[in-house]
Formats: C-alpha cells, sequence, structure tokens
C-alpha cells in the first residue's frame, strides 16, 4: 500500500463518519481514528509490521506521511557512505610505525590520495590510499588484525 | 636517469616516497644514502648499517596500469635482481631465503623491503628499498648476518655496484613483461634456500616439525611438503626455518 492509497482512506474514514477504522494486511496495519473521540482532532496509526509501532503525528490536517523510523535513518546514512575494503590479504596496521600516531581516526577529514593504513603482506608494505574524500565514519577492523581480500576497513562519508 | 645522494636520511624508501608526493619522478629513480638513521626492516624491526660501507638505497618503480595484480611478483622480481647482480661478483653459495632475503651459505647478506602505494585496486608504484651488506666487517650481535667484504675479502665500490643493481632491477621487469610471470618465479625457486632439503620449522603455536620446502603459491606463500608428503601452504606469520 502506498502513500497515497493511505491518504485517500483516511479521506474517506473521515468522510465516513466512522470514528476508527482497522486495517491489516500481510505488510501493514492500519489504524484510523477520527476527530470525536480524542477530543476534536483527527489521529492516525501507521504501522509497518515487522517494526515498531510509528504512530503519526495528529495534525489537524487529514494527511499522514509514515515518519523514519531510526533504523531507516541509520540504513539511508549508511547507504550514503563509501565503503573502502582490502584490495589484498595480509596484515592490517593503523600506524606507520608503532611509535607513530595512526593515519586516520574516526572523524578524521580525508582527501583523495590520503593513506588511510599499511596493510603487510610477505614482507611487502601496501599504503592504501583514499579513492574518495570525505570523513571517516567508522574503522571496521583492530590494528594488527589479519584482514582478507575485499574485507571492508573504513567508512567513509563523502559529503 | 635520476639518481639523488643522500649523506645521511632517515630512511630512503620515506625520503623517496615523500618525494614523489611533490614532483613527478622518472621510472627507476634512486635515492641513495651514505648513511641511514632510521633504517626498517619488518614492521617494528631496524635496518642498522655503518656509515659509507654499505649500500642503503631506493628505487621507485612506476607502474602501469594492472601491470601488478600480484604484490608477491615484485617480491620476486626485486630477489632475482639482486641474486643475479651478486651472482655476477662470484659471491659464493647465493640462495634466496622466502620471501626476499638474500643469503650466501647461512648468512644474510641483503635485506629488500617494498612498500606499494596502492589506490583501489591498483598499485600506483613502489618503492624498493634494498639494504646490501657490502664493506661492513662487524656485525654486533648478528651471528647470521655478513657481507661481501667478509665473504671475499675484497673491497668494493659502492657506485658500481650501484647501477649493476640497476640495471639488473630493469632486467628482472623486463623478463616478466617479455616472457610472463611464471618465467621468472621458476627461476626464484629454483633458488630458494634450503629447497627439496630436510628442513626444520617451527609454526604459530611454538610446534617444531620436518618438512622440504617445495616452492611458492601464486599468492606468495611458502609450500612445505611435510613428512606423510601432504603440501601445505604457509604465510610468513604462519612459519619460520630454522636453520
Amino acid at each position: 500500500m502506498d502513500i497515497k492509497e493511505i491518504q485517500s482512506l483516511i479521506k474517506f474514514v473521515a468522510k465516513s463518519g466512522a470514528t476508527e477504522v482497522k486495517l491489516e494486511t500481510d505488510e501493514i496495519k492500519i489504524t484510523i481514528r477520527t476527530g470525536s473521540a480524542t477530543g476534536g482532532h483527527e489521529t492516525t496509526y501507521v504501522q509497518q509490521v515487522p517494526m515498531a509501532q510509528a504512530p503519526i503525528t495528529p495534525a489537524a490536517a487529514p494527511v499522514a506521511s509514515a515518519p523514519e523510523t531510526p533504523a531507516q535513518k541509520e540504513a539511508e546514512a549508511d547507504s550514503k557512505l563509501i565503503t573502502i575494503k582490502s584490495p589484498i590479504i595480509g596484515t592490517f596496521y593503523r600506524k606507520p610505525s608503532p611509535d607513530k600516531p595512526a593515519f586516520v581516526e574516526v572523524g578524521s577529514t580525508i582527501a583523495k590520495g590520503d593513506v588511510l593504513c599499511v596493510i603487510e603482506a610477505m614482507k611487502l608494505f601496501n599504503d592504501i590510499e583514499s579513492e574518495v574524500s570525505g570523513k571517516i565514519v567508522k574503522i571496521l577492523v583492530d590494528d594488527s588484525s589479519p584482514v582478507e581480500f575485499d574485507q571492508p576497513l573504513f567508512m567513509v562519508d563523502p559529503s | 636517469m635520476q639518481i639523488i645522494k643522500l649523506n645521511a636520511t632517515d630512511s630512503t624508501n620515506l625520503y623517496l616516497k615523500d618525494l614523489m608526493n611533490k614532483r613527478s619522478l622518472d621510472d627507476f629513480t634512486i635515492v641513495v644514502a651514505d648513511s641511514q638513521t632510521l633504517g626498517r626492516g619488518q614492521m617494528g624491526t631496524k635496518w642498522e648499517s655503518d656509515p659509507h660501507k654499505n649500500l642503503t638505497v631506493s628505487i621507485l618503480k612506476k607502474m602501469e596500469s594492472e601491470q601488478f595484480d600480484n604484490p608477491f611478483l615484485l617480491n620476486i622480481c626485486v630477489s632475482m635482481a639482486v641474486f643475479n647482480t651478486l651472482k655476477t661478483l662470484h659471491i659464493p653459495s647465493l640462495k634466496i631465503k622466502w620471501p626476499n632475503d638474500i643469503m650466501s651459505g647461512h648468512f644474510k647478506i641483503c635485506g629488500i623491503l617494498i612498500e606499494n602505494i596502492i589506490s583501489g585496486p591498483r598499485i600506483l608504484y613502489s618503492i624498493i628499498g634494498i639494504g646490501l651488506n657490502v664493506n661492513q666487517e662487524k656485525f654486533l650481535d648478528l651471528p647470521n648476518v655478513s657481507s661481501l667484504k667478509l665473504l671475499t675479502g675484497r673491497n668494493y665500490e659502492l657506485d658500481g655496484l650501484l647501477l649493476k643493481l640497476q640495471r639488473e632491477l630493469k632486467n628482472s621487469f623486463k623478463v616478466i613483461e617479455e616472457k610472463g610471470a611464471d618465467a621468472i618465479r621458476d627461476q626464484y625457486e629454483s633458488v630458494l634456500f634450503r629447497k627439496d632439503k630436510p628442513s626444520t620449522f617451527k609454526d604459530a603455536n611454538g610446534q617444531v616439525f620436518m618438512g622440504f620446502i617445495r616452492g611458492v603459491s601464486d599468492q606468495g606463500k611458502l609450500v612445505v611438503a611435510h613428512e606423510d608428503e601432504f603440501l601445505r601452504e604457509y604465510n610468513m606469520k604462519e612459519i619460520s626455518l630454522l636453520y
């Protein structure tokens, strides 16, 4: 059921004079309550079955829009992030040498071409440069731990 | 051809890497230092060398696109270049100890440290660091280390040696271009230290066992035949050869 169908359903219920209508399908559960029972305002609830109940604001206007749950927001934010993966098998190092500070931390601003980490394999030391500019959001691997080919290493927010 | 000579630097690899970020350099540009204050070996270890006596050099190799999809090939390429350089000098009992130590008998005479600059899936360039013990006569607390001078009794001229080395390195890359990676890998395997000889190894758990080095895998892992003839492949940290 899309948002337009929900909107027309709300209008239909409001016009009908019914105080409450419940609709349940495999994927959605909707409860629409009209004004009289809750003190003159129309209240609408839309619920996506697998998620927590998300009330739609008790607005004067009878137009409902599905709010984003925290999970949805995170998923959307993650989809904007770029994952930097390991090009080789080896040992992941966050520092150029043990007595030096890490190349990047969470929150570091990076430019294209900046070195993010070193991956050592068979005495080859591989400086991994960033292909993007942005901000380090997550570091997914601990210092000095083994990494596989294509294993995600960093999440970068390019915006 | 660009050769940059320094009296002293922290590390020729670092110097070359910094320079590469500042201006464009020719392929096979050389940085050589009389003395290196922060020479490096494996992560966190040092490479120490008396000033003016040895070759401490870094050579730049720019990569064509996708030329080195297998980074281990670089270890093979550089080891073979050093090996061939020393062979022309008739250094006795030369072998390559996996992955890239150059040995004369039981003595290590050369260390190699290669740094690749990788962006996305490809190597942009490599900084090839080579530390060759030439005229140094004393190595404190390093029983398995030697120099060309100690092995042959001769003094060697460093500049000439460096040019030979650069020539051999170019040649190694040419072998790969013209004959393919397998050709140079065959050469490398044929001169592996303790190949096909009964050897003692220690694995990551400290377990000591007997086996025979048979070669290297495509990824550069050491292939060892156990006494039951079963072949196993080992990473750097999973095995050490006792000799």
